[in-house]
């Protein structure tokens, strides 16, 4: 009796890469007041003002704040807007 | 929203109007040169650049009708609603930003901050005279933004 044939095992594993995620930046300017800043965070960001303002006294002591976090393209939309308001908004890839 | 009121002296308005003329090209140009503009993927960045340029053009234009609209004494810009205001909130930023980088680029940051302080004779009159403007864009901004925001 021959041997019996011994089939490979094979295991498959699939891994799925999570997008990478990018930040957008605020970096402090000093142009715009501080007023300026808070409401532009709030109608562009669409955060309350105890948010905004925080973020705002970030970039103002630090000189720059991660003010959202996401997939590139919405990123990219996120500090177009900002941008449009003319604060100094970059992208930068998460981690 | 019901519609806001900017109101300042005639000679103001005639003095802003004037430096707006003088200044509206430039400032379409500084605001696109100054973004931030991603390189990496070419069609992001030109619709970057054309989004901006498009802004840039209209900020210019909502400014300039604005100032020229104003009559009377004292003049008075009428915004219509939100949508306006916050167009011609963001076209006083990037008319103060042209001033920074055009007319006043070696003033430091901190001196710039008290403005107001810089009336020495040190500087030359065009100078001061574009530093007063600054500060009376600064003070419309500052009210706009009272107007359209009562907690700030």
């Amino acid at each position: 009796m021959g041997k019996p044939k011994l089939k490979p095992e094979i295991k498959t594993e699939s891994v799925v890469q999570p997008s990478p995620k990018w930040n957008v930046i605020v970096l402090n300017d000093p142009i715009n007041y501080t007023d300026y800043v808070v409401l532009a965070f709030m109608k562009v960001l669409r955060v309350s003002r105890p948010v905004a303002k925080k973020l705002m006294l970030e970039v103002h002591e630090d000189g720059r704040a991660t003010v959202w976090t996401g997939d590139r393209e919405p990123a990219e939309m996120v500090a177009l807007e900002l941008q449009q308001w003319h604060l100094n908004a970059i992208l930068e890839k998460d981690g | 929203m019901a519609e806001l009121r900017l109101t300042m002296t005639a000679e103001a308005r005639k003095v802003l109007t004037d430096l707006l003329r003088l200044i509206a090209p430039a400032a379409a140009r500084v605001s696109v040169n100054r973004a931030k503009i991603p390189d990496a993927d070419p069609e992001v960045a030109n619709f970057w650049t054309e989004t901006l340029s498009a802004q840039a053009s209209e900020e210019a234009r909502l400014l300039a009708t604005a100032f020229a609209s104003a009559k009377g004494d004292p003049a008075t810009i009428i915004l219509r609603n939100e949508a306006q205001s916050l167009a011609f909130l963001r076209a006083l930023s990037a008319v103060r930003f042209a001033l920074r980088d055009l007319v006043f680029a070696d003033i430091p940051d901190s001196q710039l901050d008290g403005a107001e302080e810089l009336e020495d004779e040190s500087l030359p009159s065009e100078k001061r005279h574009a530093l007063a403007c600054y500060s009376c864009f600064g003070l419309l901004q500052q009210s706009l933004i009272h107007q359209l925001d009562s907690e700030a």
